[in-house]
C-alpha cells in the first residue's frame, strides 16, 4: 500500500464520485486537506515533473525535490491527476512542461514506457497511463506516438486481445489499456486513427471478448478462468470502446455484481471474497457505463468516460482544467 | 504487506536504532506533511528499518549491511520497490555473486508470488548475469513455481520474456513444446499452456527440427483437434487451433470434416474412425457451441451468408429454449451451453445480413 498509495486514494475518491456522494460525505476542509496532500507527491527533480505515490521515501524536511530513490511514478501520476479532477481542484500548480519531460524519460526505445524514469516495470498498464496523462494535458509532445503504437500492436495474441507485454497471454485489463490508447491517440500521418486495428483484428477481438462473459454473468480476464468483477469493467469498457457494448449480457452483469458485494460494504472480485476499494470502484464503473435494463433508480450512476475510466462531469472538469490555456 | 500493518508482539524484534552496528547512521524519519490521506499505520520495526534506510540512501552507502537492510524491509514490504531498486544497485556495485540472489529470489518468489518487483528483479539480475546456466536454472525454477499456482500470470510472462531475450540459446528452447504437453495432460483448460504452447511454435521464429514448416502446422492442427475430442466446449483448444488457421492463413473450410463431427447432436457412430478427424470422447456435450461457431466462420468465409446465418439463428434458438425451458429443470446444462454469448449470437446475425 506504502508504494500506491494515490492509486488507492484513486479508487476510493472515485466510488465517492461515482456514488454522487462527494457533497453528502465529505466536507469542504477534508477535501481541501486532501488537494493539499496530492499536490505534495508532486515532484520535480533530473527527470520531470511527475507525482510519487506518497511520501514513503520523502526525508523529513523536504518535499519538492525528488531524489533518485523518491521520483516520480507514471501510474501515480495518472490517479493524481484524475484525483485532483475529481476533487475540483484549480490545476494551478501543475508543471505541464515538467509533466511532458517526464514522459520523454520514461519512454524506451521500443515505444514501451517505464513506471519510473530509469526502470520499473513497462507494459501497456504504464503505456495506458502515458496516453490519457498526454491527452489530459491535450498535448502530445512528451512521446513519440508512431512508436508507441508499434509496442501497443506488438502485445496481441492470437486469440483477440492483448497481454501486458510482448509474448503475453491475452489479458482482459491490458486489452482495455491497448484499446483506450490506440483511440485516445490522434491521428498522424503514419497512423491514422482507423488503420490502428484492421477488421478482422477488431472480430477477432470483440469475439474473445464476449466470449469472456462468463455463465455467471461476470467477466474472466483470461480463457478458462473464473469470472471477477474487475474484469466487468475492463472487457465490458473494451467491448463499449469497440462500439459493441451492446453485446454484454447487462442483466445477467448487474447479477454477478450484486452477488459480489460484500456484506460490511463494498464489492469483491467474487461472490464470497472480501471488498478492497479496486474492486469496489471498477465494479461501479462497469454498472455506469452498462447499466442493466431492468434496473431500479437506485441503481442510477452518472456517465462515464470509458477511455478515462471518470465521470463525465469529473472528465469535463479535467479538459476544461488540466490543458495548458 | 500485511506484516507492515500487524502489531508484533514478538519481543524479539531488532531495531537498528539499538544495534550497535548500525550507531554511524543517521537514521532519518519520513516526511510528515500535511495530514495524510488514508494515514497507513506502521510498526516500530518498519518505521525503525525505513527510517535507517532513508539515512542510507541520503549517504549514498552500498556495502554488505545495505543487501541486509533491504532484505528486511522487502520482506516487509514486498512493494517496496525502491529498497528493490537500491538492493539491486548495491549488488552490482559490491560485485555480489549475483546467483546466490537468484536462490534467495526462489525463497521470496514462493512466498511473494503475487508481487510484481520479486520478477522484475530477477529480470535485472539475469540482463545482468547473461549466462545461459543461469537461464536454464531460472526454468527450472518456474516449473516448480508453476506447480504451486499453475497460471500466474507474472511467472509466465517471466519464462516468455527469460526466453525471448535468450531467442538463440537452442538448448534452452529444447524442452519446451514439449513440456505444454505435460501441462495439457493434466489440465486441458490451461490457458497458460496453451498460449505458451503457441508462444514457442509460432511467436518467437522457427525453433530447431520446426524448420518444415507444412509439416508444423499439420502438427498442429492435429494436436489441438486431438485435444478437442476429449473436451469438445473447450475454448482454449478452440482458439488454439483459430489462431493456427490464422496465423498460417488457412481457409477455415479445410476442418468442415471434423467440425461437423461436433456440431452434430449426437456423436457419429463408434466404427468411423480418420486419424484426421478423431470424433468426440463418449459422452462429450454435444453440440459443440465452439463448433458451431466455427461453422458460422467457415460459411462466412466462403461467402455462404444464408447458411451462415442459419447456423447463427440455430444457436440463438437453442440459446432461447435453453434458457427458458432446461435452465429451471437442469442448472448446470444451461451453464454448459454458455447462454450469455445470445447477444453475441445475435450480432452476428446482424453483420451477416448487413454484407449480404
Ligand atoms: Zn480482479
Amino acid at each position: 500500500m506504502d508504494s500506491s498509495r494515490v492509486a488507492v486514494i484513486f479508487y476510493s475518491l472515485g466510488t465517492l464520485d461515482l456514488l454522487g456522494a462527494f457533497e453528502s460525505k465529505t466536507t469542504a476542509a477534508e477535501r481541501e486537506s486532501w488537494r493539499k496532500w496530492l499536490w505534495e507527491q508532486q515532484t520535480h527533480g533530473i527527470y520531470g515533473t511527475g507525482f510519487k505515490p506518497g511520501p514513503y521515501m520523502t526525508p523529513e524536511g523536504q518535499s519538492s525535490e525528488s531524489s533518485e530513490y523518491d521520483a516520480p511514478h507514471l501510474i501515480m501520476t495518472y490517479t493524481a491527476l484524475l484525483s485532483l479532477a475529481i476533487l475540483r481542484d484549480d490545476f494551478s500548480q501543475l508543471d505541464r512542461a515538467g509533466i511532458l519531460a517526464f514522459l520523454r524519460a520514461c519512454q524506451n526505445d521500443d515505444g514501451s514506457f517505464s513506471a519510473l524514469p530509469r526502470g520499473g516495470e513497462s507494459d501497456l498498464r504504464t503505456a495506458y497511463c502515458a496516453f490519457v496523462i498526454s491527452s489530459l494535458l491535450d498535448d502530445w509532445s512528451g512521446m513519440n506516438v508512431d512508436s508507441a503504437i508499434t509496442y501497443i500492436r506488438s502485445c496481441i495474441s492470437y486469440e483477440g486481445g492483448f497481454g501486458q507485454a510482448p509474448f503475453g497471454e491475452a489479458l482482459g485489463g491490458t486489452t482495455y489499456c491497448a484499446l483506450a490508447a490506440l483511440c485516445l491517440t490522434p491521428s498522424t500521418p503514419s497512423s491514422p486513427r482507423e488503420s490502428r486495428l484492421t477488421p478482422a483484428e477488431r472480430t477477432r477481438t470483440i469475439r474473445w471478448l464476449s466470449q469472456n462473459q462468463t455463465p455467471s454473468g461476470g467477466f474472466r480476464g483470461r480463457t478458462n478462468k473464473a469470472a471477477d468483477a474487475c474484469y466487468c469493467f475492463w472487457c465490458g469498457a473494451a467491448l463499449n470502446i469497440l462500439g459493441a457494448g451492446d453485446l454484454v449480457d447487462r442483466n445477467a452483469l448487474a447479477t454477478f455484481m450484486s452477488q459480489c458485494q460484500f456484506k460490511f460494504g463494498g464489492i469483491a472480485k467474487a461472490p464470497s471474497e472480501r471488498a478492497d476499494p479496486y474492486h469496489t470502484y471498477l465494479s461501479l464503473a462497469a454498472l455506469a457505463l452498462l447499466p442493466p435494463s431492468d434496473a431500479d433508480s437506485s441503481w442510477d450512476l452518472p456517465k462515464l468516460d470509458p477511455l478515462w475510466n471518470a465521470s463525465e462531469a469529473t472528465a469535463s472538469w479535467a479538459r476544461a482544467h488540466i490543458p495548458a490555456h | 504487506m500485511s506484516a507492515i500493518f500487524q502489531d508484533d508482539d514478538d519481543d524479539s524484534v531488532k531495531l537498528y536504532s539499538e544495534d550497535p552496528a548500525w550507531a554511524d547512521v543517521v537514521p532519518i524519519p519520513q516526511y510528515q506533511g500535511v495530514d495524510a490521506l488514508a494515514p497507513i499505520n506502521y510498526t516500530e520495526e518498519y518505521q525503525d528499518a525505513t527510517n535507517y534506510f532513508r539515512g542510507i540512501v541520503k549517504t549514498g552507502e552500498m556495502s554488505p549491511r545495505v543487501l541486509q537492510l533491504t532484505e528486511h524491509i522487502i520482506r516487509m514490504n514486498p512493494a517496496h520497490y525502491s529498497a528493490w531498486q537500491y538492493r539491486y544497485r548495491t549488488l552490482l556495485a559490491l560485485q555480489s555473486p549475483l546467483e546466490d540472489e537468484l536462490r534467495l529470489m526462489d525463497r521470496f518468489a514462493i512466498d511473494y508470488l503475487k508481487t510484481y518487483q520479486v520478477w522484475h528483479h530477477r529480470r535485472l539480475l539475469l540482463v545482468a548475469l547473461h549466462s545461459v546456466d543461469a537461464a536454464a536454472a531460472e526454468l527450472r525454477f518456474i516449473v516448480r513455481a508453476l506447480q504451486d499456482d499453475a497460471k500466474n500470470y507474472h511467472t509466465w510472462s517471466y519464462r516468455q520474456w527469460l526466453l525471448a531475450h535468450f531467442n538463440d540459446e537452442a538448448r534452452l528452447w529444447a524442452g519446451e513444446r514439449a513440456w505444454t504437453e505435460e501441462l495439457l495432460e493434466q489440465d486441458v483448460r490451461n490457458n497458460s499452456a496453451w498460449h505458451h504452447r503457441f508462444f514457442v511454435v509460432w511467436g518467437s521464429g522457427v525453433r530447431k527440427g520446426d524448420e518444415d514448416r507444412e509439416e508444423v502446422r499439420k502438427r498442429e492442427l492435429g494436436f489441438a483437434k486431438d485435444k478437442i475430442a476429449l473436451a469438445p466446449n473447450n475454448p482454449s483448444a478452440w482458439n488454439y487451433l483459430r489462431g493456427v488457421l490464422d496465423h498460417t492463413k488457412t481457409p477455415y473450410s479445410t476442418l468442415s470434416t471434423f467440425v461437423q463431427l461436433y456440431t452434430a447432436s449426437s456423436a457419429p457412430a463408434a466404427d468411423v474412425f480418420d486419424l484426421d478427424n478423431p470424433p468426440p470422447s463418449a459422452g462429450a456435450e454435444l453440440p459443440s457451441v465452439n463448433a458451431l461457431e466455427f461453422l458460422a466462420d467457415i460459411h462466412e468465409q466462403e461467402g455462404q451468408t444464408e447458411q451462415a446465418v442459419q447456423v447463427c439463428v440455430y444457436v440463438v434458438l437453442r440459446y432461447t429454449f435453453t434458457k427458458h425451458f432446461v435452465a429451471q429443470i437442469w442448472k448446470s446444462l444451461a451453464n454448459e451451453h454458455d447462454t450469455m454469448r445470445k447477444k453475441y449470437w445475435e450480432f452476428r446475425i446482424r453483420e451477416a445480413m448487413q454484407s449480404r
